[in-house]
Protein backbone atom coordinates (compact mmCIF):
# COMPACT_ATOMS: atom_id res chain seq x y z
CA UNK A 1 0.00 0.00 0.00
CA UNK A 2 2.53 2.18 1.19
CA UNK A 3 5.07 1.45 -1.40
CA UNK A 4 2.08 2.13 -4.41
CA UNK A 5 1.51 5.77 -2.59
CA UNK A 6 5.19 6.24 -2.93
CA UNK A 7 5.70 5.19 -6.37
CA UNK A 8 2.46 7.41 -7.10
CA UNK A 9 4.46 10.34 -5.57
CA UNK A 10 7.38 9.40 -7.57
CA UNK A 11 5.87 9.44 -10.46
CA UNK A 12 3.55 12.68 -10.10
CA UNK A 13 7.30 14.27 -9.05
CA UNK A 14 8.63 13.04 -12.31
CA UNK A 15 5.48 14.48 -14.38
CA UNK A 16 6.11 17.67 -12.50
CA UNK A 17 9.89 17.75 -13.27
CA UNK A 18 9.75 16.72 -16.70
CA UNK A 19 7.32 20.18 -17.25
CA UNK A 20 9.65 22.35 -19.25
CA UNK A 21 10.02 26.00 -17.44
CA UNK A 22 8.31 28.88 -19.65
CA UNK A 23 11.31 30.48 -21.72
CA UNK A 24 12.30 33.70 -20.92
CA UNK A 25 12.09 35.04 -24.03
CA UNK A 26 8.13 34.35 -24.66
CA UNK A 27 7.71 36.63 -21.53
CA UNK A 28 8.81 39.80 -23.05
CA UNK A 29 9.76 40.94 -26.50
CA UNK A 30 13.54 41.83 -25.19
CA UNK A 31 13.57 38.40 -23.24
CA UNK A 32 15.52 39.27 -20.26
CA UNK A 33 13.12 41.63 -17.95
CA UNK A 34 9.57 42.58 -18.23
CA UNK A 35 8.87 45.79 -19.11
CA UNK A 36 6.20 47.10 -17.21
CA UNK A 37 8.92 46.74 -14.18
CA UNK A 38 10.59 49.16 -15.43
CA UNK A 39 7.86 51.63 -15.97
CA UNK A 40 6.06 51.56 -12.93
CA UNK A 41 9.76 51.91 -11.07
CA UNK A 42 10.81 54.67 -13.46
CA UNK A 43 8.00 56.28 -12.59
CA UNK A 44 8.30 56.07 -8.94
CA UNK A 45 11.54 57.14 -8.96
CA UNK A 46 10.74 60.01 -12.12
CA UNK A 47 7.77 61.51 -9.20
CA UNK A 48 9.93 60.89 -6.57
CA UNK A 49 12.33 63.17 -7.18
CA UNK A 50 10.33 65.92 -8.58
CA UNK A 51 8.60 65.16 -4.66
CA UNK A 52 11.96 65.53 -3.34
CA UNK A 53 12.99 69.20 -4.91
CA UNK A 54 9.28 70.79 -4.81
CA UNK A 55 8.54 70.06 -1.44
CA UNK A 56 8.17 72.45 1.22
CA UNK A 57 8.35 70.47 4.14
CA UNK A 58 12.28 68.69 4.82
CA UNK A 59 10.75 66.02 6.40
CA UNK A 60 8.70 64.94 3.03
CA UNK A 61 11.31 65.95 0.72
CA UNK A 62 13.22 62.84 2.27
CA UNK A 63 10.72 60.51 2.29
CA UNK A 64 10.03 61.37 -1.12
CA UNK A 65 13.92 60.61 -1.79
CA UNK A 66 13.47 56.85 -0.07
CA UNK A 67 10.30 56.07 -2.32
CA UNK A 68 12.78 57.09 -4.95
CA UNK A 69 15.50 55.29 -3.60
CA UNK A 70 13.51 52.36 -3.23
CA UNK A 71 12.22 52.43 -6.95
CA UNK A 72 16.20 52.96 -7.95
CA UNK A 73 17.06 49.78 -6.17
CA UNK A 74 14.38 47.82 -8.35
CA UNK A 75 15.53 49.65 -11.08
CA UNK A 76 18.76 47.94 -10.50
CA UNK A 77 17.47 44.33 -9.96
CA UNK A 78 16.35 44.81 -13.15
CA UNK A 79 19.67 45.40 -14.32
CA UNK A 80 21.09 41.88 -12.82
CA UNK A 81 23.14 44.02 -10.18
CA UNK A 82 21.32 42.64 -7.10
CA UNK A 83 23.84 43.12 -4.74
CA UNK A 84 23.42 46.51 -5.83
CA UNK A 85 20.05 46.98 -5.16
CA UNK A 86 20.37 45.73 -1.80
CA UNK A 87 23.30 47.92 -0.86
CA UNK A 88 20.96 50.61 -2.27
CA UNK A 89 18.35 49.61 0.36
CA UNK A 90 20.83 49.96 3.13
CA UNK A 91 23.05 52.25 2.48
CA UNK A 92 21.09 54.80 0.82
CA UNK A 93 17.25 54.60 2.24
CA UNK A 94 18.98 52.96 5.34
CA UNK A 95 21.47 55.05 6.67
CA UNK A 96 21.79 58.58 4.77
CA UNK A 97 18.20 59.06 4.92
CA UNK A 98 17.87 58.22 8.76
CA UNK A 99 21.02 60.76 8.72
CA UNK A 100 19.14 63.52 7.06
CA UNK A 101 15.99 62.71 9.20
CA UNK A 102 18.37 63.23 12.23
CA UNK A 103 19.62 66.61 11.22
CA UNK A 104 16.40 67.33 10.14
CA UNK A 105 14.84 66.75 13.71
CA UNK A 106 17.81 68.47 15.40
CA UNK A 107 17.60 71.95 13.21
CA UNK A 108 14.03 71.41 13.52
CA UNK A 109 12.94 74.48 10.70
CA UNK A 110 10.97 74.20 7.98
CA UNK A 111 11.91 76.38 4.43
CA UNK A 112 10.46 79.77 4.78
CA UNK A 113 10.98 80.42 1.14
CA UNK A 114 11.11 77.55 -1.46
CA UNK A 115 13.03 79.35 -4.56
CA UNK A 116 15.01 82.75 -3.84
CA UNK A 117 14.22 85.64 -5.77
CA UNK A 118 17.67 86.39 -5.72
CA UNK A 119 20.86 84.48 -7.99
CA UNK A 120 19.20 85.41 -11.31
CA UNK A 121 22.57 84.02 -12.77
CA UNK A 122 21.75 80.82 -11.17
CA UNK A 123 18.30 80.52 -12.50
CA UNK A 124 19.38 81.50 -15.57
CA UNK A 125 21.81 78.23 -15.93
CA UNK A 126 19.06 76.14 -14.36
CA UNK A 127 17.25 76.92 -17.03
CA UNK A 128 19.67 76.67 -19.65
CA UNK A 129 20.24 72.66 -18.01
CA UNK A 130 17.11 72.25 -18.44
CA UNK A 131 16.24 72.90 -22.30
CA UNK A 132 20.04 71.77 -22.52
CA UNK A 133 18.15 68.50 -21.26
CA UNK A 134 14.36 68.75 -22.81
CA UNK A 135 16.35 69.28 -26.55
CA UNK A 136 18.59 66.09 -25.71
CA UNK A 137 16.46 63.87 -24.64
CA UNK A 138 13.96 64.94 -27.50
CA UNK A 139 16.75 64.00 -29.96
CA UNK A 140 17.51 60.61 -28.49
CA UNK A 141 14.06 59.84 -28.41
CA UNK A 142 13.27 61.18 -31.98
CA UNK A 143 15.76 58.74 -32.94
CA UNK A 144 15.30 55.06 -33.73
CA UNK A 145 16.17 52.57 -31.75
CA UNK A 146 17.60 49.95 -33.00
CA UNK A 147 18.37 46.45 -31.82
CA UNK A 148 21.90 47.41 -31.12
CA UNK A 149 20.75 49.17 -27.46
CA UNK A 150 18.46 45.54 -26.74
CA UNK A 151 20.76 44.04 -23.85
CA UNK A 152 21.37 40.38 -24.31
CA UNK A 153 21.08 37.43 -21.76
CA UNK A 154 23.81 38.07 -18.69
CA UNK A 155 26.07 35.39 -17.89
CA UNK A 156 24.91 33.23 -15.16
CA UNK A 157 27.63 34.59 -12.67
CA UNK A 158 26.81 38.12 -13.61
CA UNK A 159 26.16 40.55 -10.98
CA UNK A 160 26.92 38.37 -7.89
CA UNK A 161 28.72 38.78 -4.64
CA UNK A 162 31.31 36.63 -5.37
CA UNK A 163 32.19 38.38 -8.83
CA UNK A 164 32.16 42.09 -7.30
CA UNK A 165 34.61 40.67 -4.67
CA UNK A 166 37.13 39.40 -6.90
CA UNK A 167 36.78 42.42 -8.78
CA UNK A 168 38.05 44.45 -5.58
CA UNK A 169 40.49 42.44 -4.43
CA UNK A 170 42.33 42.33 -7.91
CA UNK A 171 41.90 45.32 -10.16
CA UNK A 172 39.91 47.62 -7.77
CA UNK A 173 42.24 47.05 -5.03
CA UNK A 174 44.00 50.30 -4.77
CA UNK A 175 40.35 52.43 -4.77
CA UNK A 176 38.76 49.94 -2.58
CA UNK A 177 41.81 50.45 -0.04
CA UNK A 178 41.63 54.61 -1.05
CA UNK A 179 37.63 54.49 -0.67
CA UNK A 180 38.18 52.86 3.35
CA UNK A 181 40.62 55.76 4.08
CA UNK A 182 38.37 58.08 2.44
CA UNK A 183 35.37 57.02 4.80
CA UNK A 184 37.52 57.04 7.53
CA UNK A 185 38.45 61.06 6.89
CA UNK A 186 34.57 61.52 6.62
CA UNK A 187 33.86 59.89 10.10
CA UNK A 188 36.93 61.71 11.98
CA UNK A 189 35.94 65.04 9.80
CA UNK A 190 32.08 64.83 10.74
CA UNK A 191 32.75 64.66 14.20
CA UNK A 192 35.28 67.36 14.25
CA UNK A 193 32.87 69.68 12.16
CA UNK A 194 29.62 68.63 14.24
CA UNK A 195 31.22 68.39 17.17
CA UNK A 196 30.05 70.78 19.64
CA UNK A 197 31.69 74.18 20.84
CA UNK A 198 28.80 75.24 23.30
CA UNK A 199 30.31 74.19 26.57
CA UNK A 200 33.75 75.64 25.62
CA UNK A 201 33.87 78.90 27.32
CA UNK A 202 33.85 76.83 30.72
CA UNK A 203 37.22 75.21 30.27
CA UNK A 204 39.10 78.52 30.36
CA UNK A 205 40.54 78.36 26.62
CA UNK A 206 39.00 82.03 26.44
CA UNK A 207 41.38 83.35 28.84
CA UNK A 208 44.58 83.47 26.26
CA UNK A 209 42.78 85.11 23.76
CA UNK A 210 41.30 87.62 26.09
CA UNK A 211 44.77 88.38 27.68
CA UNK A 212 46.16 88.79 24.21
CA UNK A 213 43.74 90.93 23.23
CA UNK A 214 43.69 93.27 25.99
CA UNK A 215 47.98 93.14 26.51
CA UNK A 216 48.12 94.83 22.74
CA UNK A 217 49.70 97.47 24.50
CA UNK A 218 52.25 95.75 26.66
CA UNK A 219 53.48 92.20 25.70
CA UNK A 220 55.50 91.09 28.36
CA UNK A 221 52.02 91.07 30.93
CA UNK A 222 50.19 90.08 28.70
CA UNK A 223 52.30 86.95 27.82
CA UNK A 224 52.84 86.60 31.54
CA UNK A 225 48.52 86.20 31.63
CA UNK A 226 48.39 83.85 29.26
CA UNK A 227 51.28 81.60 30.55
CA UNK A 228 49.34 82.02 34.11
CA UNK A 229 46.38 80.74 32.45
CA UNK A 230 47.86 77.54 31.01
CA UNK A 231 49.52 77.26 34.55
CA UNK A 232 46.67 77.45 36.07
CA UNK A 233 44.77 74.61 33.87
CA UNK B 1 3.53 54.02 -33.56
CA UNK B 2 4.88 51.06 -33.93
CA UNK B 3 8.52 52.24 -32.94
CA UNK B 4 6.13 53.94 -30.01
CA UNK B 5 5.06 50.37 -29.36
CA UNK B 6 8.05 48.41 -29.40
CA UNK B 7 9.72 51.34 -27.37
CA UNK B 8 7.17 50.90 -24.59
CA UNK B 9 6.95 46.68 -24.86
CA UNK B 10 11.21 46.27 -24.95
CA UNK B 11 13.09 48.02 -22.33
CA UNK B 12 16.52 48.66 -23.76
CA UNK B 13 19.82 50.53 -23.05
CA UNK B 14 17.87 54.18 -24.11
CA UNK B 15 15.15 53.74 -21.77
CA UNK B 16 17.22 53.66 -18.28
CA UNK B 17 20.07 56.61 -20.17
CA UNK B 18 17.29 58.63 -20.30
CA UNK B 19 15.78 57.46 -17.00
CA UNK B 20 19.46 58.50 -15.56
CA UNK B 21 19.28 62.36 -17.49
CA UNK B 22 15.93 63.39 -16.19
CA UNK B 23 17.52 62.06 -12.62
CA UNK B 24 20.19 64.42 -13.59
CA UNK B 25 18.34 67.17 -14.93
CA UNK B 26 16.11 66.72 -11.52
CA UNK B 27 18.95 67.08 -9.32
CA UNK B 28 20.70 69.88 -11.30
CA UNK B 29 17.50 71.62 -10.95
CA UNK B 30 17.22 71.18 -6.91
CA UNK B 31 21.00 72.26 -6.68
CA UNK B 32 20.58 75.68 -8.86
CA UNK B 33 16.76 76.78 -7.84
CA UNK B 34 16.33 75.25 -3.77
CA UNK B 35 18.03 77.81 -1.37
CA UNK B 36 18.18 75.50 1.21
CA UNK B 37 21.30 73.49 2.33
CA UNK B 38 19.55 69.97 3.02
CA UNK B 39 17.73 70.16 -0.07
CA UNK B 40 20.88 70.73 -1.82
CA UNK B 41 22.83 67.82 -0.60
CA UNK B 42 19.57 65.87 -1.46
CA UNK B 43 19.68 66.89 -5.05
CA UNK B 44 23.59 65.88 -5.02
CA UNK B 45 22.30 62.61 -4.04
CA UNK B 46 19.91 62.63 -6.99
CA UNK B 47 22.74 63.37 -9.21
CA UNK B 48 25.18 60.51 -7.74
CA UNK B 49 22.11 58.31 -8.78
CA UNK B 50 21.61 58.84 -11.89
CA UNK B 51 25.01 58.54 -12.67
CA UNK B 52 25.03 54.97 -10.89
CA UNK B 53 22.19 54.29 -13.17
CA UNK B 54 24.28 54.81 -16.05
CA UNK B 55 27.02 52.80 -14.75
CA UNK B 56 24.49 50.07 -13.88
CA UNK B 57 22.88 50.49 -17.04
CA UNK B 58 26.09 50.16 -19.56
CA UNK B 59 27.13 47.18 -17.07
CA UNK B 60 24.60 45.35 -17.82
CA UNK B 61 24.80 46.20 -21.77
CA UNK B 62 28.39 45.40 -21.76
CA UNK B 63 28.35 42.32 -19.83
CA UNK B 64 31.28 43.99 -17.98
CA UNK B 65 30.74 43.47 -13.96
CA UNK B 66 33.47 46.27 -13.64
CA UNK B 67 30.52 49.18 -13.98
CA UNK B 68 29.13 47.48 -10.72
CA UNK B 69 32.22 47.66 -8.91
CA UNK B 70 32.13 51.20 -9.73
CA UNK B 71 29.15 51.88 -8.69
CA UNK B 72 29.79 50.90 -5.38
CA UNK B 73 32.65 52.91 -5.31
CA UNK B 74 30.23 55.51 -6.27
CA UNK B 75 27.47 54.64 -3.03
CA UNK B 76 30.73 54.89 -0.63
CA UNK B 77 31.66 58.03 -1.78
CA UNK B 78 28.06 59.20 -1.56
CA UNK B 79 27.75 58.30 2.22
CA UNK B 80 31.18 60.37 3.17
CA UNK B 81 30.15 63.26 0.84
CA UNK B 82 26.72 63.03 2.84
CA UNK B 83 27.95 62.42 6.67
CA UNK B 84 30.56 65.43 5.93
CA UNK B 85 28.12 67.71 4.28
CA UNK B 86 25.37 67.45 6.98
CA UNK B 87 28.16 67.85 9.94
CA UNK B 88 28.82 71.18 8.14
CA UNK B 89 25.02 72.12 7.44
CA UNK B 90 24.71 71.38 11.73
CA UNK B 91 27.85 73.34 12.20
CA UNK B 92 26.44 76.06 10.31
CA UNK B 93 23.61 76.36 11.60
CA UNK B 94 24.85 76.58 15.69
CA UNK B 95 26.40 79.78 14.60
CA UNK B 96 24.33 81.09 11.77
CA UNK B 97 21.42 79.78 13.30
CA UNK B 98 20.62 79.46 9.44
CA UNK B 99 20.85 77.00 6.66
CA UNK B 100 19.74 79.22 3.62
CA UNK B 101 23.12 79.09 1.18
CA UNK B 102 22.31 82.66 -0.13
CA UNK B 103 23.46 83.88 3.53
CA UNK B 104 26.61 82.18 3.68
CA UNK B 105 28.74 84.87 1.90
CA UNK B 106 31.34 85.38 4.38
CA UNK B 107 34.21 83.95 2.58
CA UNK B 108 32.89 85.81 -1.00
CA UNK B 109 34.08 89.05 -0.76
Amino acid sequence: MIAVATSDLASLLMQVAQVQPVPASSLTPAGWTPAWAFWILSALVVVGAISTIAQRSLISAVMSLVATFFGLAGLYATLSAHFLAAIQVLVYAGAIMVLFVFVIMVLNRDEVERVSDRGLLDKAIGAGALVYLAVRLGEVIASPVGPVSRMSKPAPEFGTVAKIGEYFFTEFLFPFEAISILLIIAVIGAVVVARTVVSRPTTGYEVPNAAGRAGEGGDDHADGDAHGAHGGH
Amino acid sequence: MQLLVQNLLSVGLHHYLILAVVLFGIGTFGVFMRRNALTTLMSIELILNGGNLTLLAFARSHQDMRGQALALLVIAVAAAEAAIGLAIVVGVFRNRHNTNIDELNLLRY
